[in-house]
């Protein structure tokens, strides 16, 4: 196509401003929390952390129970999401290839459930957690970040399993495969792209969920990790250097898993998402 | 939150496709099938959702501050809470507020997420893999640490915005106060919010995009079509499912937006940034009165229901259509 | 009253004394052995040598064991009243001083009518009073301080100040010299120290919250309010800091660490948070009382600090008592004081005060003019986040009129008084 010089700078011109304002802020966390205190209180920002060093990452894994809370982080927040992909698979199936009594009425109830006010509902959770002697437990924090994200993931997999041409899962069974065959061997791999994409919303509402934690689990080793991110900010000031690095801690695991899924998502979807 | 990567793109797929639902062996096994496979969904969500909300519905009737809860005391109070929030002029202007301000915010996150994913669709490969970079970073900051950011970036004696404003020129602005003001602070929560949003939709509506098969392109440029006419003739009509699911999602995003409001000055000035879900935390569970907030909880599902019916109903008539 | 008698003897024997009082105090020794008592601290409480000597001497004497669990500030009222409501509460909690009648009112804390009188006979009321809600003992008074001027000698030689000041008027011209002869920040003061400004309104003998019709309600527009604000908006005048925020967000004492600041109006144990940031601060920081308006009586001050208080619901009081015996001994509290710099709470640890420069220099202000806020079960509920008297700071000091600043807040403080 035909572009004068102007019309091909100015895409590449405001792409690389756009770049920049959506990376400055991440890019301020990690800098931020390598530059020492005097740095940070500055009336002249300091652009780059010349003096780096890492207490501050030293004084947040320091922090107590870092360690258990981030495993009980990545036990919560991987079952809770692999449980509601599991149970949301099943009931996406259903809702995009069956036709049956009661399909509107269930549509409907996910996408209400999406409404859901948890942060105000934390105190029902609360009282029937307790009174089901339940407090201090992975368990219920798991089920209930797990129904945080399911609505959301039954839906989106609907749409996903709705693309998937029938005739290949058809021309499946007439290999003679069964149904659930024909499903496991030929749709699911083609749900694996809409599974990441899912998984990703997941991990980050799991892995970020801090007001029901905060009430349900108040043993210091029962916690997760945004209880521990959250220290450094106290009555007595905020200990910014520590906040960023606990910060930037706590943001690598999603931005890794960010980066692996992300690409594999795009690509498997717009390969057969929407079919003209 | 915004995190689910084409899969809005995904959900418009069974209305853009041709098929609706199968023609199914009917046996009788086969009509228990889908109940089910929905079995565990359904279970779970009455367990874990539907329970809760219950409770919360009946602590709506009750008064529970912090002596009925210490004490497990339950003391009823009839539709008493109701009266008090409807009665109260506060919860009307945080209602209007709550919906100005989302509907703000979607406008904002729509209009800029489509231009740039219209963007991306017209850049180079390795520019667009450096803007997909940086929006997919900024996508994945987890909310808290965002927030924490974005108040260190508009603070008002240290911060770099302030900073730069002074250097350009804007002298006034050395050491002005974000959260002073009202409007100010809604401005500084948008930015945030919109910043986190982009993303998503951006993100989506290129891949969106790229499923557009390209003849339906090349027919409109040869009738003539400019810029805007292609996306008016082509790409919006092929894409309205996308732009409907995003849109539902966005509205019960922003409308949802907790922790952002929250972190950057609670509410503050004066309560004058409280939004539905901020006011009824304040009032429920920062204030020990949880039966307040429990009430104020539903009604605030009943603002965002009435803001979303027209694209409930419209997909629920889709599918009676498909069917 | 053998007890009280032998907890006398406590207090000359010091750390032996303990020991005795354990094995006379009716109970035996290994009554409690096997028990764990759990104690809930908040963040930046317990000092560490306090908390040891505490264990230790806990251990020996009751046979059984504490654990100090240490709580952050973040939603720690939502965790504090759901954990008072549960089956096996923390036995001992720290209780914010001007929140303590809100947790009693609700009917969650044990009365300790009898271990005041037995421990506690010789606190001065300031501090005892935050731990009483209608004549009866809900809480013991564990640590209190109060601020003080802290300052920075180098700065202040700088300017040629030799003598410190003893009265407002000394304090703002001395901040003046340090404004025209150094390139140094007088004094940092951001808009919503709201202590601070509680303190003057102490000073000024304000009463924040009035009766009328049988409730409570804003004073706010009160003249004398007024006047305390116009004490902060002259303070104020001396600082660049920003006039809405208060003085954590960013913390006072990092930025009185670089050494271009005058002075900040601090508690003692900002002085360790700002060596923390710059070891090189150490030799230059000083104390002294805040001034008041004449040499003979300091500026009132805001005594912020934390009771003990045993859950109601407990299951071990007998043992939580016993806790409360050891820990709050005249030896433990003078260590509270020679450790932390918290303001002794009775004659008999001046002592200790001496060996602290900030405990010393708050001592006189918290024993001449020191005060709480309104000590009323609803009083905790106003100074919730966000706390409307921090929005009328800022107002105030933005320009507005004091008493229609007042105005704008007080419908939220009625309000919020208004909620049982």
């Amino acid at each position: 196509m035909r572009r004068s010089l102007a019309g091909r700078i100015w895409p590449n011109a405001t792409a690389v401003v756009l770049a920049l304002g959506f990376v400055f802020p991440v890019y301020w966390m990690f800098s931020t929390a390598f530059k020492p205190t005097r740095d940070i209180i500055s009336k002249d920002p300091v652009w780059f952390p010349l003096h780096g060093t890492v207490e501050h990452f030293a004084t947040a894994v320091n922090a107590p129970n870092f360690w258990q809370l981030a495993g009980n982080s990545v036990v919560v927040t991987v079952l809770a999401v692999g449980l509601s992909l599991l149970i949301a698979l099943c009931g996406a199936f259903a809702v995009a290839r069956m036709r049956f009594k009661g399909r509107r009425g269930i549509l409907l109830t996910f996408m209400v459930a999406q409404m859901a006010p948890w942060e105000v509902m934390v105190i029902s959770i609360y009282l029937i957690v307790r009174d089901a002697d339940l407090l201090n437990s992975l368990l219920p924090l798991t089920f209930f970040y797990m129904l945080m994200v399911l609505p959301f993931t039954l839906l989106t997999l609907r749409g996903y399993v709705a693309a998937v041409p029938r005739e290949l899962e058809e021309s499946a069974m007439v290999d003679g495969c069964s149904r659930r065959q024909a499903f496991a061997k030929v749709v699911l791999p083609l749900l694996a792209p809409g599974l990441m994409a899912t998984s990703l919303f997941g991990f980050i509402t799991a892995w970020n969920e801090f007001p029901l934690v905060l009430v349900l689990n108040k043993e210091p080793g029962a916690g997760t990790l945004p209880l521990w991110l959250s220290q450094f900010q106290t009555q007595f000031g905020n200990d910014w250097g520590a906040t960023m690095a606990a910060a930037t801690l706590f943001a690598i695991p999603i931005l890794i898993l960010f980066l692996i899924l992300q690409r594999k998502a795009v690509g498997g979807l717009t390969s057969g998402a929407v079919k003209g | 939150m915004a995190v689910q990567l084409d899969g809005a793109a995904g959900r418009t797929a069974p209305r853009t496709g041709k098929g609706g639902p199968p023609p199914v062996r009917r046996g009788r096994a086969a009509r228990g099938a889908p109940y089910l496979l929905l079995l565990p969904a359904l279970l779970a969500t009455a367990v874990f959702l539907g329970w809760p909300m219950v409770r919360n519905l009946v602590l709506s009737f009750q008064k529970l501050n912090m002596k009925e809860l210490i004490q497990h005391l339950t003391d009823w109070r009839g539709i008493g809470n109701y009266q008090e929030i409807l009665g109260s002029s506060q919860f009307w202007r945080v209602t209007l507020r709550t919906i100005v301000f989302t509907g703000a915010n979607v406008v904002l996150i729509m209009l800029f997420g489509t231009l740039i994913g219209l963007l991306l669709a017209r850049l180079g490969k390795k520019m667009r893999l450096v803007l997909s970079v940086a929006l997919v970073l900024a996508w994945a900051m987890p909310v808290i640490a965002a927030t924490t950011v974005f108040q260190w970036l508009f603070d008002s004696r240290y911060g770099v915005v302030n900073w730069v404003l002074d250097r350009l020129g804007w002298h006034s602005m050395a050491a002005y106060d974000w959260v002073g003001t009202q409007l100010s602070t809604f401005f500084v929560i948008t930015v945030l919010i919109v910043w986190q949003s982009l993303p998503f939709v951006a993100l989506n509506l290129y891949a969106a995009t790229t499923t557009i098969p390209k003849e339906l392109y090349e027919a409109a440029r040869m009738d003539g079509a400019g810029t805007w006419k292609v996306f008016t003739s082509v790409t919006f009509p092929f894409l309205k499912p996308f732009f409907l699911a995003t849109t539902f999602l966005e509205v019960i995003w922003v409308f949802k937006a907790f922790p952002q409001i929250f972190a950057i000055n609670q509410g503050g000035p004066d309560r004058l940034t409280e939004t539905l879900p901020i006011y009824a935390f304040t009032e429920g569970v920062g204030n020990l009165h949880f039966g307040m907030g429990a009430a104020i909880s539903l009604l605030t599902i009943a603002v965002l229901l009435a803001m979303t019916a027209y694209y409930l109903r419209l997909t629920l008539k889709q599918e009676e259509d498909a069917l | 009253m053998k007890r009280g008698l032998i907890a006398a003897t406590a207090v000359a024997g010091m750390l032996m004394g303990v020991a005795a009082c354990g094995s006379g105090g009716g109970k035996s020794a290994d009554g409690f052995k096997g028990h764990k008592l759990t104690v809930w601290v908040m963040d930046g409480s317990n000092p560490a040598q306090w908390t040891k000597q505490v264990s230790e001497q806990f251990e020996k004497k009751t046979g059984a064991t504490v654990e100090f669990k240490v709580q952050q500030w973040n939603g720690i009222q939502q965790k504090l009243s759901t954990a008072l409501s549960e089956d096996t509460p923390p036995d001992v909690v720290e209780i914010g001083n001007t929140q303590t009648a809100a947790y009693a009112k609700a009917g969650a804390l044990a009365d300790l009518g009898d271990l005041k009188k037995e421990i506690g006979a010789d606190w001065s009321d300031a501090f005892n009073k935050a731990a009483t809600v209608d004549g009866k003992q809900y809480a013991l008074p564990w640590y209190a301080g109060n601020r003080v001027v802290m300052y920075n000698k180098k700065i202040w030689a700088q300017a040629g100040i030799t003598s410190l000041p003893t009265t407002r008027a000394e304090l703002f011209k001395a901040f003046d010299t340090i404004k025209s002869k150094t390139d140094a920040e007088p004094l940092y003061l951001p808009g919503q120290n709201w202590y601070f400004f509680d303190g003057l309104t102490i000073g000024t003998g304000a009463d924040l919250v009035k009766q009328a019709g049988g409730k409570w309600v804003s004073n706010l527009g009160d003249p004398k309010v007024a006047k305390a604000m116009d004490v902060y908006k002259q303070y104020q005048a001396f600082s660049t800091a920003p006039k809405n925020k208060d003085e954590a967000t960013p913390q006072q004492s990092e930025i009185f660490a670089k050494g271009k600041t005058g002075a900040i109006i601090a508690m003692g144990y900002e002085a360790a948070e700002a060596i923390k940031a710059n070891p090189k601060i150490k030799d230059d920081i000083g104390f002294f009382t805040i001034p008041g308006e004449t040499a003979a009586k300091p500026e009132g001050v805001f005594l912020g600090g934390s009771n003990f208080a045993v859950a109601g619901m407990g299951k071990n009081q007998e043992l939580a008592k016993e806790f409360l015996k050891v820990a709050l001994s005249k030896d433990n509290d003078a260590q509270m004081v020679r450790e932390a710099g918290w303001t002794p709470k009775s004659p008999a640890l001046a002592g200790a005060a001496k060996e602290n420069p900030a405990a010393a220099a708050a001592a006189p202000a918290a024993a001449k003019s020191g005060g709480t806020t309104p000590l009323i079960p609803q009083w905790a509920a106003v100074e919730n986040v966000p706390n409307p008297i921090k929005s009328y700071m800022t107002a105030v000091l933005g320009g507005k009129a004091p008493a229609d600043a007042a105005k704008d807040i007080e419908s939220e403080i009625n309000a919020r008084l208004a909620k049982q």
